[in-house]
């Protein structure tokens, strides 16, 4: 096998992509253009809530962008293998990937394997100092998991039935568990938001939509009421509800964030020059608050320029769960899409002070590999399925 | 499939409704808000730390410090921002020598300042900085140690200890002055404490911005005193071993330039250190020289004198019949020891001290005019020297004296006067009738090092400079061999002087020990310096001349030596003090005038 040969076939596979009908004419070029544009001003973010404090510390003022940019290629990388494979494929790794997913987040709680940073046994580490999160991942797999159960033996033929329903519920049923002895709240709310969107795409009786909500509403109640929550959730929830009753802690942080995103104003301080952030009188900055440094640098304006990005992204999505045919694609598209939306309003809620705190990152901005790898692979997933769409 | 579609679009309305909110609640913060969230934000950001005024120097007069300002570091503490005061302590504790629990105490709570230790230098507050820094290298982002501050400050020094502390005082915890002239001088020395407003970020340390604001402290001058310091000390030792040998409950000396007013020492003995003030009870803290009055006793006497002399009713020679004892309205008034009856010269009764022939003395003037005579010599006024809590003495007005006040009053009881009012009147016997108002300040010295000396007071002229010289050289027969102190004489100086031995009024008010005193001047011809030598409840030994006239002698002798003065370059011829002394020296005068007319 000559070299030769290898590139040859690797040129003549980019030409035929580039073609009038080929894979790269086929991408929701919209899509991609909002994403691109993400990334591009996470990174500035990052580096705009990190560079000032960690030179004064003496460190590299760039250490986390420089990281960040790694994170990026990795993840456009992974992107773009999982954009590559025809998607209905990737139905007979399906139980793989899932098994992989659960593999990691039992592996995650084995003492010395999983780190506990923030009071959640979430990470394992690697060399090099990176680190991965099995939760982000298992996100995928529970997607594409529940979408190939719910899609089987019955391409568009009639709505699942209950032992389906159910199966779609098994699958993601013991992620959720593993998850939930972490634990972290923030990945579950994400799962749920998925799960109850991909039943409801699904065409799956009504009943088992509001049964699940009434759960879900049950679930909160039940561990509030049992104690379930830990300390810290409930002061999260408490400060929510009261921002004074932990001024040191997560209320200390809601309030600086809103402090932070107000005195941006209507055009920001500028990037680089908010003193809030730069000062970082929100901890978490360059991941779960990354929104505050928005608010401050870019005001009202760049703010809401990140919002309009992740507008077009769920109407990309959207308008691609309507149209695709396939069930498979159409439900795994339905499943990212309710992932997205409801990491982003989560994520902007808590430093608006709408929504209580857990720690979700804001997908495509915050510092942070797996999130990054996970959700742009996400990005691919949804490329692939608008590349070999049988448009309606 | 139809419903399917129907559900997307309705999640399709549920996105919609977040993006409304989430914008709504945008236009809400950064819009209708955004005013309120900024000045929340610069108030967070921007701190105002008041920055010390360096405390100005007192210098002896030739610039030596006493009292100078070091800086040094307050550490603080805001405590929100402490998350483990445990570790935090250990880690600090060490470094600045307390124990760990004290310093754990200090930094737990709610309070947004407090102070974790006072007064360290400045390399303490940077290895307690280091090592918040090497510990914080080990921890995670948010478990940081924070929330400690330093606060530039001066730490008030004393180089010479106790010496002269009885008037510089001491500088409060609070860093101003607590005493002494660190307390009456306070608004030359303080200076003004200046600000500085700067932006700090999350985590308490000051960032670079191009809003700071610098308003500077302005030093507090220097103040250079009257004192000469090696007369201070040869005070300081000879009144510290007087009063321990005599048992005494205080003692104080005070030595003054006549001409000037200067002081050039005054030392107190017990006495304090001001670099450790925790150790001193509060009475030893005070300034006894201007703050306690007494009866002065015969030291008084010098003020009838000079009020008859002046009023011309006697002359140094007049002659007294004086028994040992007289009954004045319905008391006896008596000499110190019984004697004879005298026939003594008004000299000769100043240099015996003797009480009954005092008051015939007094008893020539009117009582309203001995009572003139002694204010004008400053009892019952403040002699304005520049310490805080001194007190005017007290002398009753004529018009509320019975009948033995005026006999009483003439040899130096029935009123009170303080050391400094004291010194102040011998000064202005000293110099010639005219009453120079005491001082320690001899000028300032500003940032700049630029010195302005203090504006020096006219003298007022109390009574002539005859009866002046006259009082002067009645008080030379004191150290004569006849005098109550021929022990406090300086070989080659002419020395004048008056001893005192008065009853002491104690802390009950009742009468009870005796202040002993000598206040002399030297050399009497031309006198440069008054020393007050006054010992307070003495126990064994009470006499004036033998308590106050070696401490006197030995200050006295150092100052005359010190200051290179020349020696007397004549003997004097001693007054007459008695009936015989007269007739001899009218014998003798006659014998020249026939001597005079033989050989004419």
């Amino acid at each position: 096998m000559s070299s030769y040969s290898t590139s040859a076939r690797l040129s003549r596979g980019f030409k035929r992509s580039i073609d009038r009908d080929g894979f790269v004419r086929q991408l929701d070029l919209v899509l991609l253009g909002a994403v691109a544009l993400l990334l591009v001003i996470g990174a500035f973010l990052v580096s705009a809530s990190t560079r000032d404090w960690y030179g004064s510390q003496g460190l590299d003022p760039n250490f986390y962008l420089k990281r960040h940019l790694i994170n990026i290629v990795i993840g456009i990388f992974l992107a773009a293998m999982t954009a590559a494979v025809d998607y209905r494929l990737l139905r007979a790794y399906t139980p793989v990937l899932w098994g992989l997913a659960v593999i990691g987040l039992i592996a995650v709680l084995i003492p010395h394997v999983g780190d506990t940073i923030n009071g959640a046994r979430a990470w394992i580490s690697l060399p090099g100092g990176f680190s991965v999160q099995p939760a982000e991942f298992a996100k995928l797999a529970i997607i594409v998991g529940m979408a190939m159960v719910l899609a089987e033996k019955r391409d568009g033929e009639k709505d699942p039935r209950n032992i389906d329903v159910l199966q779609a519920l098994g699958v993601a049923a013991l992620p959720v568990l593993l998850i939930f002895v972490q634990p972290d709240v923030g990945t579950i709310l994400v799962v749920s938001c998925a799960v109850v969107a991909i039943i409801a795409v699904s065409g799956a009786p009504a009943r088992w939509i509001a049964g699940l909500l009434l759960l879900a509403v049950l679930g909160g109640v039940a561990a509030v009421q049992f104690n379930i929550l830990h300390d810290y959730q409930l002061k999260r929830l408490q400060s929510f509800i009261n921002p004074q009753a932990d001024p040191q802690e997560s209320g200390y942080q809601l309030q600086q964030a809103r402090i932070t995103i107000g005195s941006g104003g209507f055009l920001g301080k500028g990037l680089y020059k908010g003193p809030q952030s730069n000062g970082r009188f929100v901890p978490e900055q360059q991941t779960d608050f990354i929104f505050t440094v928005a608010g401050e640098e870019l005001g009202f304006v760049g703010s809401t320029g990140i919002i309009a990005l992740f507008a077009i992204i769920l109407w990309r999505a959207g308008r691609l769960a309507r149209r695709t045919t396939d069930l498979f694609g159409r439900l795994m598209v339905s499943g990212v899409m309710a992932w997205f939306a409801f990491q982003f309003f989560e994520n902007v809620g808590m430093a608006l002070g709408l929504m209580p705190m857990t720690g979700v990152p804001l997908p495509f901005l915050s510092y942070g590999g797996t999130s990054m790898f996970a959700t742009l692979m996400a990005v691919g997933l949804l490329q692939n399925v608008h590349a070999r769409r049988s448009w309606n | 499939m139809k419903s399917n579609n129907q559900r997307v679009r309705a999640v399709y309305l549920l996105f919609i409704l977040v993006f409304v909110i989430i914008a709504g609640r945008l236009i809400q913060v950064q819009g209708v808000s955004a005013a309120a969230y900024a000045s929340r934000a610069s108030r967070e950001l921007y701190q105002t730390a008041p920055l010390a005024a360096s405390r100005g120097a007192i210098t002896d007069k030739d610039g030596v410090p006493f009292a100078r300002s070091i800086a040094s570091v307050n550490i603080t503490v805001d405590q929100q921002l402490v998350l483990d005061p445990a570790r935090a302590a250990e880690i600090v504790a060490p470094i600045i020598s307390l124990p760990v629990s004290t310093v754990q105490s200090r930094l737990t709570g709610d309070r947004r300042f407090a102070y974790v230790a006072k007064d360290v230098t400045p390399a303490v507050w940077k290895s307690v900085k280091e090592a918040i820094a090497a510990e914080n290298t080990k921890r995670s982002y948010g478990k940081y140690i924070s929330g400690f501050y330093s606060e530039d400050a001066f730490h008030r020094d004393y180089p010479a200890g106790a010496l002269g502390a009885s008037f510089l005082g001491f500088v409060s915890a609070s860093g101003h002055g607590g005493g002494g002239l660190e307390y009456a001088l306070d608004p030359v020395l303080a200076g003004k404490d200046g600000s500085y407003t700067y932006a700090q970020n999350g985590g308490g340390q000051v960032i670079p911005t191009a809003h700071d604001v610098l308003t500077p402290a302005s030093a507090g001058k220097e103040v250079r005193l009257t004192i000469d310091r090696d007369i201070q000390w040869v005070a300081q030792q000879s009144i510290t071993a007087a009063v321990k040998k005599a048992n005494a409950l205080s003692g104080t000396v005070i030595v003054m330039e006549p001409a000037t007013g200067k002081i050039l020492a005054m030392a107190t003995a017990p006495t304090f250190d001001p670099n450790n003030i925790s150790k001193a009870t509060p009475d030893l803290l005070a300034t006894p020289a201007v703050s306690d009055p007494y009866e002065p006793g015969s030291t008084g006497k010098v003020m009838t004198m000079a009020a008859a002399i002046e009023e011309k009713v006697v002359t140094p020679t007049t002659l007294f019949t004086v028994p040992d004892k007289i009954k004045r309205g319905n008391r006896y008034f008596g000499d110190h020891d019984k004697h004879a009856t005298w026939k003594l010269t008004t000299a000769g009764i100043l240099a015996k001290s003797s009480n009954t022939g005092t008051i015939q003395i007094g008893e020539k003037m009117k009582p309203s005019t001995l009572h003139s005579y002694l204010t004008k010599f400053g009892i019952g006024t403040k002699t304005g020297l520049e310490l805080a809590g001194e007190s005017s003495g007290l002398l009753s007005p004529v018009d509320r004296w019975s009948g033995t006040t005026a006999p009483t009053v003439a040899f130096g009881q029935g009123y009170s006067l303080t050391t400094i009012q004291a010194t102040s009147v011998f000064a202005t016997l000293a110099n010639d009738g005219v009453q120079v108002k005491p001082t320690l300040v001899s000028g300032y010295v500003d940032q700049a090092g630029h010195y302005s000396p203090k504006s020096v007071s006219k003298g007022v002229r109390i009574i002539s400079s005859e009866t002046a010289q006259k009082v002067r050289l009645m008080m030379e027969s004191v150290l004569s061999d006849e005098g109550t102190a021929p022990g406090a004489r300086i070989p080659g100086y002419r020395v004048a002087g008056k001893t005192g031995t008065a009853n002491r009024i104690d802390a009950s008010g009742q009468y009870h020990g005796y202040t002993a005193s000598f206040i002399g001047f030297a050399p009497a011809e031309n006198p440069k310096f008054v020393i007050n030598v006054t010992i307070q409840d003495p126990h064994g030994v009470h006499f004036g001349s033998l308590l106050g006239g070696p401490v006197f002698k030995e200050v006295m002798s150092f100052a005359l030596k010190s200051y290179h003065v020349p020696p007397s370059s004549q003997t004097v011829t001693l007054l007459p003090m008695n009936e015989k002394e007269m007739k001899a020296l009218a014998a003798k005068k006659s014998q020249s005038e026939t001597k005079t007319v033989s050989k004419a």
